[in-house]
C-alpha cells in the first residue's frame, strides 16, 4: 500500500465549555490514502465535523498525532507548511455562508490564486479562472465569472466553493455536508462531478455526511467510517459496512432509514434500542459509549471497558464491539450476535 | 474523605466563589475601584489648583495678605493639594472604604455626601420620569408602527423618530425653552431657571405638584424628545423582527386571540432587546445631563458636577462621579437579574 | 380509502406573491381530496410551492400574498361544509387547530421561547374554550406518553431545555391537543437525527392508527413519504404535476419529474446504483415557461410541452398526471423500478 496521505494516531479533541472539558474525539485512528474516497457518517455530535477539520489542519488535535505524507504536521515550517496548507481544503455545507457576497466569483476565485502565487501574469489568471470554473461544469465561465453568489442557484454556488478549494491545487478535499443543503435533483451531479474531479486530479475526497445512502453512493468504491459520540465504531470498505454492518449502533441506523420504495421501507426490520436518548458528550457511558441503547449489551463487558476499532470475526471490516472482536471467551456473544444477524 | 469538616469548608468555599454572586460583586467593586482610581489621577491633572483659586478668592474679596489667605485657605480643607499623590491617595481610599466621601472645597465645610443627598433626588425624578415616559411611549409607538407597517403612523413616525434621534440634546432643551417659555409662556422662565420655590411644602399637595411640573416640565420633556426617538426605532425593529419569527405564525394557526399573541408572544419577546438597554440607561440617569441641567438651571448632580468642575471642587467631583458609576454597576447587575427573569434562556449562572 | 369521506376538498387553489417584479405564482391551480384518516404527502423540491400550498389551507399567508381563485372546502364531523377562504376572521380562528392543526419542522422555532410548554398547551385550550387547567393538563399528559416523552418533565419544560427531537414531539402533541380532523406536517423529519427521525415516524404512525386524523404531510425526503403516505403528489414549479397511490406514484408514476425525483435518490438497500440527476434548476415563478413547466428540464420534451400546458389526466385508479409523455415515462419507470404493469 502506499504512504497514507494523512494519519491520525490517537487522536483526541475537546473543547472546553465553561468549566467542564467536552470530549468530542477519543482515540481516532484513521489513514486516508491518496486517490481515495473515505465517508464519515454518524449522526450531529458524534464527532465527524471535528474529524474533517483535523484532517484539513483548521482544528489541531488535544492529544495524539496526525502526519501528512507520514510526517508529523508540526515539524512542518516555511515552505513545506504552505505545501502542507494548500494541499488539504474543506467544503463547508452552506456554500452562501462560506462565498463573500460582496465580491464577484472571479474575485473569489483570483484571492487564492494570487495570494499562493499560482499564477504569474494576468492572462494566467485569467485562463486559470476559466479551466476551474469548466472543471466544475460552471460553462460558459464567461457567463458566471462576473456574477455576485446570490445570482447563482445554490448548487451552482457550491460548485464555486468546490472550484475555490482547487485553485491550490489541493491533493486532499474534505467535503462536509457539501451537498446537504442542494436540492435532490441537482445532489447527484455534484457527487458525480465530485467522482470526475477525484480522477481527473487525483484527489482524495473525504465526504462528511449525515445521510447513509448518499455515503452509501458516493463512497461505493471507497471506504466508509461510523462515528458515534467521539468514537469510532465501524470502520471499512462500503459494500461491506453497508451489506454487512457489524456494530450494533451501524445496524440500527441502517434498519431506522427510510427507503424511497413503498413496500420495501414498510417491511424493513427495525432494530429496537434500549433507550432513545443519546447521551451528552459531558457525561458519555462508561465502557462502549453505545452500551445503554444496545440491544446486545453484555452486563459486566460493554460497560466495563472500552471497546478498541479492531478486527471481527466474520466481517473483513473493523469494529469497536467487544463481544465481536475479543477472544475465545467472548466467542459466543459473538455467535449469537451473528445468529441473530443472518 | 468527603465528609471531613476540612473537605466541607473547601466544598463551601468553592461554591460561593465559584457563584454568580460572588462574580458579580468582586468585578463591581473591581470596576468601582478601578473608576475612582482612574478619576482620582484624572482629576488632579486637570490645570488650576483649587488652594490656588480659593487663595486668589479670600484675597480679593476679604483683601488678605496672600500668608493670611493661605493659612485660612489651608484650614478650610482637610486635604493638602501639595502632599505627594500616592499619600493623597491612600487616604482618600482609607476615607472611601469608612463611607466617608470627604468635605467640598467649593461649599467650604459641606460633607459631599449631604450635597450628593440634596441634588440626587431631583436628578432622578427629572431623569428618571423622562425615562419612563419616553420608554413607555417608544414601546407603544414601535409597537404599533410594526404591526401596521407602511401605514400612515410608521411612515411619518419613522421620519420623525429620525429626527428626534438625531438633534442634540441641547439644542432641543434651548428650543423648549424659547417655544415653550419665552413664546407661548407655558412655563414661566424665570421661574424655571433657578430651581426649587422656597414657599411650597414638600407632600402631595396641588401647589407642590405645580411647582414640581413647573420646575422640571422642561427637563423632563428634553429627555423625553432626545430619547423617546432611539426607543421607538429600536422597538420598530426588534418587533418586525419578532413577527417574523415561526412561533407567530404557530401562535395564529393554533387560533389564540390576537391580544394574547400581541402581549404573551410579540410583546414579550420583542422587548427582550431593550431591556437591557433600558437598564443600563437607568444607570447615567444619576449622572443627569450636564448640558441640560445647567441651561434649565436645574438643581441636579448634573449642575452639581458642572459646577464643582469649574471650581476644582476634587471632593465633590470624586463623590459625583463614584455614584454615577456605582449606579451604572448596579444597573447593569439589575438588568442581568431581569433579563434571566424574562428569557429562561438566559439563566443567570446558568452554565449548562 | 377513497370508500372514504372527504374532510378537504382543494380545488383550483392558486396562491401569488406580490413582489417588484410582478406576481411570483408560488401555487397554481392545485387541486386535491383529502379523506378522512389518509396521509397525503406532497413532495417536492425547495421552491416548489408545497409550503405555500400548506400555509394557505390554514390562511396563514403573509401579507404580500394573494389568492385569485380557488375553493377550500372543509367537511365538519356533522357532514356540513364550509369554505376556509370564506370564513370570517372568529370562524377562521376557530377552525384553526381545533379543526386543522399544523405541525412545523423542528428546526424551526414554532415554541415561544419565553414560555413553559405547559403554558402553550393552556393558551391553545383556553383559545377555543376550555379554561380547566386540569382537564388540559391530564389531556397533554396523556398524548406526552403516546409520542414518548417524559410527561412530566416536559410539561413543565421550557422549548430550549429539549432537544429538536423532543421539541418535535412536544409539536405534535400540541397539535393533537383539540383532537383535530386534519394534522398538516410541514417536514417533520428535517434536520433531526437519523434514529430521532425514526421515533418520530414511529410515533406519527402509531398514533394516527389510534386516532386516526388526516395527515398531509409535506417533505422533499421521498423516502419518508414513501413510508408514511397513502397518497402521494409530486409538486413542481407550483402545480401538483402527478397525484396517485403511493405505489403507483413510486412503480409505476407517470410524469417525467417524479420519474426524475426517484432516479435521483440514492437507496440505501439498492448496492452499486446508477443514478441521474435532472439536468437545469426550477423555473422563475414570476415569468414561469409556457406549456409544461417542467419542459425545459426534461428529457422526454418535444415541440408539444414548450406550447401548450399538459391537462391532468386520469391515468389508474385514483392516479392522475399532467405530462403529454405519460406513456414514455411509465414505461421507462418500468424499466428503472422492475414493476410489472
Amino acid at each position: 500500500m502506499s504512504q497514507p496521505l494523512v494519519e491520525l494516531r490517537h487522536v483526541d479533541r475537546s473543547f472546553k465549555q465553561g468549566r467542564v472539558m467536552i470530549p468530542v474525539l477519543q482515540d481516532i485512528n484513521l489513514t486516508v490514502a491518496p486517490n481515495e474516497i473515505l465517508c464519515l457518517v454518524g449522526e450531529s455530535g458524534c464527532g465527524k465535523t471535528t474529524t474533517g477539520k483535523i484532517i484539513v489542519g483548521l482544528l489541531s488535535q488535544s492529544a495524539g498525532d496526525v502526519l501528512y505524507q507520514g510526517r508529523p504536521v508540526g515539524e512542518f515550517r516555511g515552505k513545506e507548511r504552505s505545501a502542507y496548507r494548500r494541499a488539504l481544503q474543506i467544503v463547508h455545507q452552506d456554500p452562501f455562508a462560506s462565498l463573500n457576497s460582496a465580491h464577484t466569483i472571479g474575485q473569489i476565485l483570483s484571492y487564492p490564486l494570487k495570494r499562493h502565487k499560482m499564477v504569474h501574469s494576468r492572462a494566467e489568471l485569467r485562463r486559470r479562472i476559466w479551466e476551474l470554473l469548466t472543471l466544475v461544469d460552471l460553462t460558459p465561465p464567461g457567463d458566471v465569472v462576473n456574477k455576485f453568489p446570490h445570482q447563482l442557484s445554490g448548487g451552482q454556488r457550491q460548485r464555486v466553493s468546490i472550484a475555490r478549494a482547487l485553485t491550490v491545487e489541493p491533493k486532499l478535499i474534505v467535503a462536509d455536508e457539501a451537498v446537504s443543503m442542494v436540492d435532490v435533483s441537482i445532489r447527484v451531479s455534484l457527487l458525480k462531478m465530485m467522482h470526475r474531479l477525484r480522477d481527473q486530479l487525483n484527489l482524495a475526497i473525504v465526504f462528511i455526511t449525515h445521510d447513509l445512502a448518499l455515503a452509501k453512493y458516493f463512497a461505493w468504491e471507497g471506504r466508509i467510517g461510523v462515528m458515534y459520540l467521539g468514537r469510532m465504531v465501524e470502520l471499512g470498505p462500503t459494500p461491506d459496512v453497508i451489506v454487512n454492518p457489524a456494530h450494533p449502533y451501524t445496524r440500527a441506523l441502517i434498519s431506522a432509514i427510510p427507503e424511497a420504495d413503498p413496500e420495501l421501507t414498510r417491511r424493513k426490520e427495525r432494530m429496537i434500542l434500549r433507550s432513545e436518548d443519546i447521551p451528552s458528550l459531558t457525561e458519555i457511558p462508561a465502557g462502549c459509549a453505545f452500551h445503554p441503547r444496545c440491544p446486545f449489551f453484555v452486563p459486566g463487558l460493554c460497560d466495563s471497558r472500552v471497546p478498541p476499532l479492531a478486527d471481527a470475526e466474520g466481517f473483513r471490516h473493523q469494529v469497536a464491539c467487544l463481544p465481536l472482536t475479543q477472544g475465545d471467551a467472548l466467542r459466543e456473544y459473538g455467535d449469537a450476535f451473528r445468529e441473530e444477524q443472518s | 474523605m468527603e465528609g471531613t469538616p476540612a473537605h466541607r469548608l473547601y466544598d463551601a468555599i468553592k461554591r460561593v466563589v465559584g457563584s454568580y454572586a460572588f462574580r458579580v460583586v468582586v468585578q463591581g467593586i473591581l470596576t468601582l475601584w478601578a473608576v475612582t482610581t482612574f478619576t482620582f489621577v484624572l482629576i488632579r491633572q486637570m490645570p488650576g489648583n483649587p488652594i490656588q483659586i480659593k487663595i486668589d478668592q479670600l484675597m480679593d474679596q476679604r483683601q488678605l495678605s496672600y500668608d493670611d489667605a493661605l493659612k485660612s485657605a489651608a484650614g478650610l480643607y482637610d486635604f493638602d493639594p501639595d502632599e505627594p499623590l500616592i499619600q493623597q491617595y491612600v487616604k482618600y481610599i482609607g476615607k472611601l472604604a469608612r463611607g466617608d466621601l470627604g468635605k467640598s472645597i467649593l461649599s467650604a465645610g459641606t460633607p459631599v455626601a449631604d450635597q450628593i443627598r440634596r441634588y440626587l433626588p431631583w436628578t432622578l425624578f427629572s431623569v428618571g420620569s423622562g425615562l419612563l415616559i419616553s420608554f413607555t411611549l417608544g414601546v407603544l409607538l414601535g409597537m404599533s408602527m410594526a404591526y401596521w407597517r407602511g401605514g400612515l403612523l410608521d411612515n411619518t413616525m419613522t421620519v420623525v423618530a429620525s429626527i428626534m434621534y438625531g438633534v442634540p440634546d441641547f439644542v432641543i432643551a434651548l428650543l423648549l425653552l424659547l417655544v415653550a417659555g419665552v413664546q407661548l409662556e407655558l412655563f414661566k422662565v424665570g421661574d424655571v431657571l433657578g430651581g426649587i420655590s422656597q414657599d411650597v411644602e414638600a407632600g402631595f399637595n396641588v401647589p407642590y405638584i405645580t411647582s414640581l411640573v413647573q420646575h422640571a416640565g422642561l427637563p423632563v420633556l428634553t429627555y423625553v424628545w432626545t430619547t423617546v426617538g432611539g426607543w421607538i426605532l429600536t422597538m420598530k425593529s426588534s418587533t418586525i423582527s419578532t413577527l417574523g419569527e415561526d412561533y407567530i405564525t404557530v401562535a395564529k394557526a393554533r387560533g389564540l386571540p390576537e391580544r394574547r399573541i400581541v402581549l404573551a408572544y410579540v410583546g414579550r419577546n420583542a422587548m427582550l432587546p431593550l431591556i437591557t438597554r433600558l437598564a443600563i440607561s437607568i444607570g447615567f440617569v444619576v449622572g443627569g445631563s450636564v448640558i441640560i441641567e445647567f441651561i434649565f438651571q436645574y438643581p441636579g448632580l448634573g449642575r452639581l458636577l458642572y459646577t464643582a468642575i469649574n471650581g476644582r471642587d476634587y471632593t465633590t467631583m470624586q463623590g459625583v462621579f463614584l455614584v454615577i458609576s456605582a449606579a451604572v454597576v448596579v444597573s447593569n447587575i439589575l438588568a442581568d437579574l431581569v433579563f434571566g427573569l424574562l428569557d429562561p434562556r438566559v439563566r443567570v449562572g446558568g452554565q449548562k | 380509502m377513497s370508500e372514504n369521506k372527504v374532510v378537504l376538498s382543494v380545488r383550483d387553489l392558486s396562491v401569488h406573491y406580490l413582489t417588484q417584479r410582478g406576481a411570483l405564482k408560488a401555487v397554481s391551480h392545485a387541486s386535491f381530496d383529502l379523506h378522512k384518516g389518509e396521509t397525503l404527502a406532497l413532495m417536492g423540491e425547495s421552491g416548489c410551492g408545497k409550503s405555500t400550498l400548506n400555509l394557505a389551507l390554514m390562511r396563514l399567508l403573509p401579507g404580500n400574498a394573494r389568492v385569485p381563485n380557488g375553493a377550500i372546502v372543509y367537511t365538519r364531523r356533522d357532514g356540513s361544509t364550509i369554505d376556509v377562504l370564506k370564513m370570517n376572521q372568529d370562524r377562521l380562528r376557530r377552525f384553526r387547530w381545533s379543526e386543522c392543526a399544523m405541525v412545523f419542522q423542528a428546526a424551526l422555532n414554532s415554541l415561544n421561547p419565553v414560555l413553559r410548554v405547559r403554558d402553550m398547551f393552556y393558551d391553545t385550550a383556553r383559545a377555543h374554550g376550555e379554561t380547566n387547567h386540569h382537564k388540559v393538563r391530564r389531556r397533554a399528559l396523556e398524548l406526552f406518553r403516546k409520542v414518548r416523552l417524559d410527561p412530566e418533565r416536559v410539561f413543565n419544560a421550557y422549548p430550549h431545555e429539549l432537544s429538536g427531537g423532543m421539541r418535535q414531539r412536544v409539536l405534535i402533541a400540541l397539535g393533537l391537543l383539540l383532537d383535530p380532523q386534519i394534522v398538516i406536517l410541514d417536514e417533520p423529519t428535517t434536520a433531526v437525527d437519523i434514529l430521532t427521525q425514526r421515533t418520530i415516524i414511529d410515533v406519527l404512525l402509531s398514533i394516527k392508527d389510534e386516532l386516526n386524523f388526516s395527515i398531509i404531510f409535506i417533505s422533499h425526503d421521498l423516502s419518508v413519504a414513501a413510508e408514511m403516505a397513502d397518497t402521494v403528489g409530486t409538486m413542481y414549479a407550483g402545480e401538483i404535476v402527478e397525484l396517485g397511490p403511493v405505489n403507483d406514484m413510486f412503480y409505476r408514476p407517470r410524469h417525467a419529474y417524479t420519474l426524475g425525483l426517484l432516479e435521483a435518490i440514492p437507496r440505501l438497500s439498492a448496492g452499486a446504483e446508477e443514478l441521474t440527476s435532472i439536468p437545469g434548476s426550477p423555473p422563475d415563478l414570476v415569468e414561469p415557461p409556457s406549456g409544461c413547466k417542467f419542459h425545459i428540464r426534461c428529457p422526454f420534451a418535444t415541440d408539444i410541452c414548450a406550447k401548450e400546458t399538459p391537462p391532468m389526466e386520469v391515468v389508474g385508479d385514483g392516479h392522475s398526471a399532467a405530462c403529454w409523455h405519460a406513456d414514455q415515462v411509465y414505461a421507462r419507470a418500468l424499466q428503472f423500478t422492475g414493476a410489472e404493469s
